[in-house]
């Protein structure tokens, strides 16, 4: 004999696991809407000379604000929740986010958010303070930024400057790509120090050396016809 | 430059000199201590689930050799699968500590396939000791500190559908159940119920990639198990006189058995 209220159970918790995961997706639908709208305006510095680079990076930072909000939003409703049954819903969109906010951060937006003995970008604590949610949570589940979003994100960022340093000389910057040099050399040093396994982070990871070549090729197609500024710190 | 790792996961070399002077090296150092921590958490869990999975198998061809259902289990199978179930609770309590709390939906997928082989073993000696389903309220009490999600539970009943099948089969050819007994009561009836019931449940919308993945697959191999049944039922009716003694049906064909993982 088979009883039907054992099905009848399931088709509830399915149907209360769809309502749930439709509440999600309606707010994370939102975040990526703004996300594409931040990075349509940060995609704006490779055609802009750093020093008029200020209208652009406060552009970026009001758009940023509001994601800020439906990622408020997000954490309200997923604090209800597993946090990772549900994690792949927003992860995506977290992570560009958080890309958006270091890439803003590096070329000198969002100043007052950054701490004064971090370099040049935001470490993981920083973004979290910034997004007001909590980061790396071991114990509580509870909605937070997991430290393989936060790499997945600084992957993106290294990729995004490899380009802006081609960029940047085309628009007469010959001092920029030396600085990207140096930042992404320092990430890429720090990757190395991880003992990846074969997943996405391993996979993305990967790519990173050859951000670092493309932009070592720049510095030195620059520094072969001297091209590069006196003084600064990779000549 | 990256700090390798004994076989246990003892470092080796320790933070080198620049380490701990560069803030980047030092955040990232931090980053490799939380990951390593993260792949060791998951390759026990990885391991203790294929563990549970090899055993649970075994369960289940040991409850193959039943012939009756709501009869006592003979004491040799008893004997021989209690131990094997002490085995597996080993298993499942050694990697309780890393999936509690947060970390129980944070390693779900890893633990997942111990656990539906699991509930398919015991739900089919579940299954031959009463002829009824085990509940997913029974399976949760008889795993604590694991969590039992309800696509788990529902993968499990669809892999007994197979077992019950083989076992149905099985019982036509010896002749303990005639083909017109099979229509009115037990395995044949039950496996119909079965398939009658995952028919209609609905997953439906945007979400069906990501819940209940399986659940077409699944739910073909459980239909085709019926209509082996149902073949087997009509050939050994029709043709039964003419088929030597000791005869059993093909039980082979297309998608016996899903691979998940």
């Amino acid at each position: 004999m088979i009883d039907q209220r054992i099905f009848e159970d399931l088709q509830a918790k399915i149907d209360e696991e769809t309502t749930v995961r439709d509440e999600l997706h309606e707010i994370v639908q939102t975040l990526a809407r703004r996300g594409r709208s931040t990075q349509a305006i940060l995609s704006r510095a490779h055609s802009t000379p750093a020093d008029q680079l200020k209208p652009v990076l406060d552009d970026a930072a009001v758009e940023i604000l509001a994601q800020k909000q439906e990622v408020l939003r997000l954490k309200a409703v997923a604090d209800q929740h597993p946090f990772y049954k549900y994690n792949g819903l927003w992860t995506r969109e977290l992570q560009n986010l958080v890309t958006s906010i270091e890439l803003c951060a590096w070329l000198g937006g969002l100043q007052e958010f950054k701490g004064s003995d971090s370099g040049s970008f935001l470490t993981i604590e920083e973004v979290g303070k910034f997004l007001e949610v909590p980061v790396n949570l071991k114990e509580q589940d509870a909605f937070h930024l997991t430290i393989e979003e936060y790499l997945l994100a600084l992957i993106s960022v290294v990729e995004e400057l490899s380009r802006l340093a081609v960029n940047s000389v085309t628009l007469g910057d010959y001092e920029r790509p030396l600085q990207i040099g140096n930042f992404i050399k320092d990430l890429f040093a720090g990757f190395q120090l991880l003992n990846l396994k074969n997943d996405i982070l391993r996979k993305r990871s990967d790519g990173i050396k050859y951000s670092v070549k493309k932009v070592e090729d720049v510095v030195y197609d620059l520094s072969l016809r001297g091209l590069v500024p006196k003084g600064s710190a990779a000549a | 430059m990256g700090t390798k790792r004994s076989w246990e996961g003892q470092t080796v070399v320790n933070m080198s000199a620049s380490e701990s002077t560069n803030p980047t090296l030092a955040i990232f150092g931090n980053f490799r201590d939380e990951l390593d921590e993260h792949h060791d958490r998951r390759e026990r869990i990885i391991k203790a689930s294929r563990d549970i999975t090899a055993l649970s198998k075994k369960i289940i061809f040991a409850l193959q050799r039943v012939r009756a259902t709501k009869q006592p289990i003979p004491q040799n199978i008893i004997k021989e699968n209690d131990a094997r179930l002490e085995q597996i609770h080993k298993h499942f309590a050694s990697v309780t500590a890393d999936l509690v709390g947060i970390k129980s939906w944070r390693y779900q997928r890893q633990i997942s396939g111990g656990v539906q082989e699991f509930i398919e073993a015991i739900s089919f000696d579940h299954y031959l000791r009463t002829e009824t389903l085990i509940t997913h309220a029974e399976v949760v009490e008889r795993l604590p500190g694991i969590l039992v999600t309800e696509e788990d539970y529902l993968m499990g009943i669809f892999d007994l559908t197979g077992e019950m099948m083989r076992f149905a089969v099985t019982a036509l050819s010896s002749g303990k159940v005639t083909p017109t007994d099979a229509a009115k009561a037990g395995v044949l009836v039950d496996l119909r119920a079965i398939r009658a019931r995952c028919e209609a449940l609905s997953v439906t919308g945007r979400h069906r990639a990501s819940m209940y993945k399986d659940l077409a697959k699944k739910k073909e191999v459980m239909q085709n198990s019926v209509e082996k049944v149902e073949r087997a039922a009509y050939g050994i009716l029709v043709r039964g006189s003419e088929r030597p003694s000791g005869w059993t049906p093909d039980l082979s064909g297309p998608a016996m058995e899903v691979e998940t993982h």
